[in-house]
């Protein structure tokens, strides 16, 4: 899923957007909260008439923007507290208040408002409050879930690094039975070896025909990974980040567009790419050279776009190859096309992937 | 892109410009408004009156070339040769191609003219002037000059449509001595000789390239030598008139042999009135840079011509109509309305007013895109009914209602702006700053509000 944080993805049109075979992008509920606000949101009737996107949306509760962008928030049972960034005021974010704006917001799947630690927190007691809390909102958000029937509210597994923890939360969350399941608190600091054991630990307890959503994951090894872990979505907000920074992701790996190496580069920013920014003339594309990104990276907002159109396709052209190799029941064949592809040599495949997939009978140095 | 509309044959030589029946007399004979068509090789029939869309590094701003060729529909885009040039060999005099390398190097639509002078419009003045044998320039990397042979081999290999050759303009003091003034003329009228001589006729018929002279912004007096040796020795070689001051289009009624030739006005118009003026002194067409700055202020046009010089009777029949809307008021927040009642643009169809007035508090770049797009739609509407104004014979009647119902200048748009980049403006002495600093955190010890 690609992050249209504010209602609108970095510049494309949702023509563009859609053409990048996006159906499901995901909003942020504590942006669309600040700006538009409710109050507008109910006024022109959600967020997918205030964008023009008749696909899906998906919406995070507005915790996780709260607490990672507000040092001064603080998190009780009753929600989480935050001074207004408007005008400084103090703020309550409840289960409650998370579920009316979500509902507001009229997105296909909501999030559960849940108590966010970073996973590396050593604070143990600290971390089962949180998991435990997350349960008993997770209660609330359904208590107070107004559209059951048009919305679907998706529980998060919280627990840190500590499998014991995330077990538990799952075989609580479950009992629960929402139409869908993340994996939560793993966004960055973790060690990538504990990331899998926490995604390969909660996938096993998880029912089989409910999709299992690891939250805020991106980087296409990772996305590989977890599929291979038993998980089915993610989001990130780096693929479009980057490409504002002038970086392209492709399946050789990341390139620095503003590199000097590039300024003469005549080829598409990846060749055989099927994004519109890559495709010839008359295959319907724009044709775009990687001198030409180079020319206008951090210089016109064109440059971005170009790039965000790119990588926005590469992810979701990654996600395709990899359900089709699994229909095709060829999935451990295309990993190690893809680590291949990606890597010089074998040698420079990174340890915890290579680990993480032999527990799941995929071999990469074969 | 390829989808160009009546493609021509590729006959440079063939006249370009055709001008249509227009009233109420012979347009060659007395200064009035006209009609006529301008066909380049390869290109989409261009009908005059029309306009010139403005690039910045070879792109619209905000618009990628497939939303340029999918929702708008300019007659031509101005590229200037300084946005190419802050390296010595830069990548588009390298591009491997059969096509034209400019079209090619910016993914430009290859239906839309390209029309290449050496400056932007409007130029950052250089403080150090032009000599005799350098022209300054200011690139992304800051200032710097170019020769007229450089110029010259640059502009016969990137091969643009249309390329306006250099000029001694203006570029210190806007109101220069007589002897300044004099000197303009002169090396003006050396630098377009040793440019003719450079891009000979063979050249320009290989490369598929056709000139318009520059004509000063200074009094006729001044410049008639120059203009005479157009007119006299020249009229062969050139397809146009780039004009840099439209007061002087009266004067040039004294050149036969200028008058058949389309006249491209650099003297940026500011409003829709503008435009009426430059083509009732018969423009053909108008460089419109301020479409971009509307767009960047937020604003959304609201002006159509009525054809027919009756004032609509829609809303407040005796109010002064705006030119613009400003989109980040927050009287748009909800409004589930089109930017403008019953325009037929992709904004306007596929999005509301609330989206636009919500992306410009967010400070999203869809925002200035959508704006784009219609704004340079209602343009070429407004253009469409000028033509039609006319053919009809209503173009006086036209201009005196619109004079009369819309208002004299566009709103201040009151939204932020997206951030400017060193080679879009210099700044001056005592210059408000225009990139406002980004927003921090009210309270001391509260995050930033990071870009998530
Ligand atoms: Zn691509
Ligand atoms: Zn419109």
């Amino acid at each position: 899923m690609p992050v249209a944080t504010q209602a609108s993805l970095k510049g494309l049109t949702y023509e563009q957007l859609e053409q990048t075979s996006c159906r499901l992008c995901l909003n942020n509920t504590y942006h669309l909260g600040l700006k538009p606000g409710q109050e507008t949101l109910d006024a022109v009737g959600g967020a997918h008439k205030l964008q023009g996107w008749d696909h899906n949306i998906l919406t995070d509760s507005g915790g996780f923007q709260m607490v990672s962008l507000l040092e001064l928030a603080t998190i009780t049972e009753e929600g989480v507290r935050f001074l207004s960034p408007h005008d400084g005021s103090p703020m309550l974010l409840t289960p409650e208040h998370s579920m009316s704006l979500q509902n507001s917001i009229g997105s296909d799947i909501m999030m559960q408002l849940d108590d966010v630690l970073v996973t590396t927190s050593p604070d143990a007691a600290r971390m089962r409050l949180a998991m435990e809390r997350s349960v008993r909102w997770l209660d609330r958000c359904i208590a107070a879930h107004k559209k059951p029937e048009t919305q679907n509210l998706f529980c998060i597994i919280q627990g840190g690094l500590d499998l014991e923890m995330r077990k538990e939360c799952c075989e609580e969350m479950v009992k629960r039975d929402t139409p869908g399941i993340a994996i939560g608190g793993l966004s960055g600091g973790e060690a990538k070896d504990d990331f899998c054991r926490v995604v390969e630990t909660c996938t096993a307890l998880l029912p089989d025909l409910k999709p299992r959503y690891v939250m805020g994951i991106g980087f296409p090894e990772d996305l590989v990974v977890s599929v291979a872990l038993g998980a089915d979505m993610f989001d990130c907000v780096w693929p479009t980040r980057t490409a504002r920074f002038g970086a392209a992701v492709t399946r050789h790996g990341v390139l620095n567009m503003r590199n000097a190496r590039f300024a003469h580069d005549f080829g598409p920013v990846e060749t055989g790419c099927g994004c519109n920014c890559c495709l010839s003339v008359d295959k319907g594309g724009m044709a775009v050279t990687r001198a030409f990104v180079h020319h206008n990276s951090a210089k016109e907002t064109v440059g971005a776009h170009l790039l965000t159109i790119h990588n926005v396709y590469y992810q979701l052209n990654l996600m395709r190859q990899i359900r089709e190799s699994i229909i095709a029941q060829r999935f451990p064949d295309f990993i190690r096309e893809f680590f291949g592809n990606l890597y010089e040599d074998t040698e420079d495949y990174p340890t915890w992937a290579v680990d993480a997939l032999r527990r799941v009978n995929v071999d990469l140095i074969k | 892109m390829s989808n160009s509309n009546d493609p021509a044959p590729n006959g440079a030589s063939k006249p370009t410009f055709t001008i249509g029946t227009t009233t109420p007399s012979d347009a060659t004979d007395e200064l009035c408004p006209r009609l006529g068509t301008l066909q380049l090789p390869g290109r989409r029939t261009v009908e005059t009156p029309n306009f010139t869309a403005v690039t910045s590094r070879g792109v619209i701003p905000h618009l990628t070339p497939e939303v340029v060729s999918k929702y708008t529909s300019f007659s031509s885009a101005y590229i200037s040769l300084e946005d190419f040039l802050e390296k010595k060999d830069h990548a588009i005099l390298k591009m491997p191609t059969t096509d034209r390398p400019l079209h090619a190097f910016t993914s430009f639509p290859t239906h839309i003219p390209t029309i290449v002078a050496a400056r932007r419009c409007p130029s950052v003045l250089a403080p150090g002037g032009n000599t005799a044998k350098n022209i300054s320039i200011f690139t992304s990397t800051g200032f710097s000059t170019i020769t007229v042979p450089k110029f010259a081999a640059t502009v016969a290999h990137i091969r643009p449509d249309i390329v306006i050759p250099l000029a001694d303009l203006l570029h210190i003091s806007l109101n220069p001595s007589l002897k300044k003034k004099v000197r303009m003329a002169d090396r003006t009228e050396s630098w377009m000789d040793e440019f003719l001589e450079l891009v000979n006729a063979d050249v320009r018929e290989s490369a598929g390239i056709k000139v318009f002279a520059p004509i000063l912004p200074i009094d006729h007096a001044t410049q008639w030598a120059y203009i005479n040796h157009l007119n006299e020795d020249l009229s062969g070689d050139l397809a146009g008139l780039a004009i840099y001051d439209v007061n002087i289009l009266p004067d040039l009624q004294l050149y036969k042999n200028l008058t058949s030739l389309p006249k491209l006005s650099l003297d940026l118009p500011k409003t829709p009135h503008d435009v009426l003026r430059q083509v009732a002194l018969g423009v053909d067409l108008v460089l419109a840079s301020f479409v971009n700055v509307i767009s960047d202020a937020g604003i959304a046009f609201s002006f159509t011509l009525p054809t027919d010089g009756d004032i609509p009777t829609d809303g407040d029949a005796g109010a002064i109509r705006p030119l613009g809307v400003d989109m980040s008021e927050t009287a748009h927040a909800t409004s589930l309305e089109p930017l403008l009642a019953d325009c037929v643009c992709y904004t306007c169809t596929k999005h509301h007013r609330a989206y636009v007035n919500h992306l410009l508090h967010a400070k999203e770049m869809l925002g200035w895109n959508l704006l784009q797009i219609h704004n340079h739609h209602v343009l070429s509407v407004f253009f469409s009914s000028i033509r039609t104004a006319m053919g009809r014979g209503t173009f006086e009647a036209a201009r005196e209602a619109f004079g009369r119902a819309w208002d004299v200048d566009f709103p201040q748009g009151m939204g932020e702006r997206p951030r400017a980049r060193g080679y879009h403006f210099k700044s001056e002495v005592s210059q408000e700053k225009y990139n406002k600093p980004v927003w921090k955190g009210l309270e001391p010890g509260q995050g930033v509000m990071a870009d998530v």
